[in-house]
């Protein structure tokens, strides 16, 4: 480290340190309050606008919260559209999505991070390189392919792709980390006592990697519910779309109506803070923990 | 087991270790190619050919690409649009989560409050986000507008219309997106922590103050991370598309109408496969070109355990 003269400065004598950091910590506390506040105040301005009636909407914030909640609007919100309809489409994507990441990062993170094989560093690479490319790229001849062999129109290439480590590259980066970090020392012993690779993976390295298994279903989920984009271009028929897919549907359908379009968004929303809040730790560990650290 | 019974039997897995590694990377493998390499390859392919989702191909050379660049003002359009939208939004966005970051890196009560409820808006998804801050920015009842109208009535001035005006439509999604910067702040928050505290001990002793010690300090062991969100950011700020389309359909007058967007039209409503190709090669390029001028910026990086 340098050390600079320019770093001498004037300090008043009369506050000791206990005090100075007192004041310190007070300003800190004050703008991170006055900034949680306006990162709050979104959520908050949702949940009164979702129990309003029409014309309190349109009387903004001389009305900050709602004379009668109009708790009925979220009752309309899931009635007037098949709500429930795309809560299951939303869970099928969602379920095959954890399934087949869990199936495809697990085994290849595996491969990266514990077996030695030609190739291995140079794909892992090549891996990490496919997280740049933009998706435009891939997306036009999926789509053809998809259309050649009739998957277009069902839930297909939402699914398939994941059992094929289709968007898992982070996962898979996430996991060989993960995976890297059990001591050699566990699975040298258990092949000297006559264990396989696949009885390592299943019986030691899954089991200890838990938490990680647990961070990789958590962003999938939330990915895959939130996703708007791969939803839009693949699921024509109505009848698959999903929560993501309703809700914008439901703007539509309902203009200026932000009562309801608020209710149905919060309702969306509703299972994905639920989650987070449950299991923050494993959210903020999972993004951190890959270490982009140099 | 003697002991040269166990190492033949450990060299023995190592032979067998090169093919178990194929069969256990074997379902990304096949995706590689499947839904990777082949799809980069046909892109590729197609942007040089006609094709409308009917009969073949058809070779037509450079044409898609002389097409979108001499006779097509929209193309231009929707570029300028996206290189306005990643020159503002990714230092926008890189300045709030540091200093998020910044301000959470401190020893204080209920730090870990704090830091779920800037990161909460991460996990809304983007349709819920967008339905949002649509009624936030609504020009006459929205929130953001009421709130300003002491300001308005002071400078007499017409309440700004925000996504309904094409001078600020692009400026509105940003000024939005900036919701969400706690999403970088997390990875800011990690490597913060890895900084070893006598570095600030010794700033200490030396009478540097907390300023300095961020300036001297903190910042520039940042910038591995920094870097991973520019270059990130740059790559997701290229692709923008989904805001725009929910918020305000391209508009008004297609200033918001990105390049995603075009490229999104050509290839669902125009199945102008070909153009939409070229469209999408173009996007890797810029990108690509992009990233290799920021990674120049990598000297000015510092990592940690490089130094001695």
């Amino acid at each position: 480290m340098q050390s600079d003269n320019t770093f001498k400065e004037h300090r008043d004598p009369k506050l000791t340190l206990k005090q100075r950091r007192l004041i310190k910590n007070t300003l800190i506390h004050a703008v991170l309050i006055l900034l949680a506040f306006v990162f709050m105040f979104p959520f908050l301005w949702m949940f009164f606008t979702a129990l309003k009636t029409p014309a309190e909407l349109l009387q903004g914030i001389e009305v900050l919260l709602p004379k009668d909640p109009q708790w009925e609007n979220f009752r309309v919100a899931v009635t007037t559209v098949p709500f429930f309809m795309y809560l299951k489409n939303s869970l099928i994507l969602v379920f095959f999505a954890v399934l087949g990441t869990l199936f495809s990062a697990t085994l290849s993170a595996y491969a990266f991070a514990k077996l030695q094989w030609p190739g291995r560093d140079v794909l892992f690479v090549v891996m990490l390189a496919t997280m740049m490319i933009p998706a435009q790229v891939i997306l036009i001849p999926s789509y053809i392919l998809y259309d050649l062999i009739g998957w277009l129109g069902t839930r297909l290439p939402l699914i398939v792709p994941y059992f094929f480590g289709g968007g898992a590259a982070f996962y898979i980066f996430l996991l060989r980390q993960f995976f890297k970090g059990i001591p050699k020392e566990l699975t040298e012993s258990a092949i000297v006592d006559g264990a396989g690779h696949f009885k390592i993976f299943f019986y030691i390295m899954l089991p200890l990697t838990r938490p990680a298994l647990i961070t990789v279903s958590l962003l999938t989920f939330m990915f895959v519910w939130n996703d708007y984009f791969g939803p839009l271009i693949y699921l024509s028929n109505p009848d698959h779309w999903t929560l993501a897919l309703g809700l914008r549907g439901f703007q539509t359908q309902f203009t200026g109506r932000y009562d309801l379009m608020m209710a149905a968004a919060i309702l969306v929303m509703l299972p994905t803070i639920v989650l987070f809040f449950i299991a923050q730790k494993y959210f903020i560990e999972g993004i951190t923990f890959t270490g982009i650290k140099g | 087991m003697s002991k040269k019974n166990k190492t033949s039997s450990l060299s023995g897995l190592r032979k067998q270790e090169k093919k178990l590694g194929y069969i256990f990377a074997s379902p990304w493998l096949i995706g590689l190619v499947i839904f990777g390499a082949f799809p980069i390859l046909a892109s590729l392919f197609l942007s040089f050919t006609r094709y409308r989702m009917v009969g073949t191909p058809e070779w037509i050379g450079l044409a898609n690409y002389r097409a979108l660049m001499f006779n097509d003002s929209i193309f231009w359009t929707s570029l300028w649009n996206t290189l306005y939208h990643v020159f503002l939004s990714v230092p926008l966005g890189l300045f709030v989560g540091i200093i998020l970051a910044l301000l959470l890196n401190s020893k204080i009560r209920g730090i870990g409050i704090y830091r779920t409820l800037f990161y909460l808006p991460n996990v809304v998804s983007i349709v819920a986000m967008s339905l949002l801050w649509l009624w936030l920015f609504q020009p006459n009842f929205g929130l953001i507008n009421q709130v300003l109208s002491p300001i308005y009535n002071l400078f007499n001035m017409e309440p700004l219309g925000w996504y309904r005006d094409a001078d600020l439509s692009k400026l509105t999604l940003i000024l939005m997106g900036l919701w969400t910067a706690g999403g970088s702040m997390i990875i800011y928050l990690a490597q913060m922590q890895d900084i070893p505290k006598d570095y600030y001990e010794a700033a200490e002793i030396d009478g540097a103050n907390g300023f300095q010690q961020i300036i001297k300090i903190t910042l520039p062991l940042m910038t591995p991370s920094i870097f991973f969100n520019f270059i990130m950011g740059i790559i997701a700020g290229f692709q923008v598309f989904a805001i725009a389309y929910i918020m305000t359909q391209g508009g008004p007058g297609r200033s918001t109408y990105y390049y995603g967007y075009y490229l999104f039209d050509k290839m669902i409503n125009d199945n102008n496969m070909g153009q939409a190709s070229a469209m999408a090669w173009i996007l890797l390029l810029i990108t690509l070109v992009i990233t290799l001028i920021a990674l120049t910026l990598n000297r000015f990086v510092f990592y940690l355990g490089d130094q001695d």
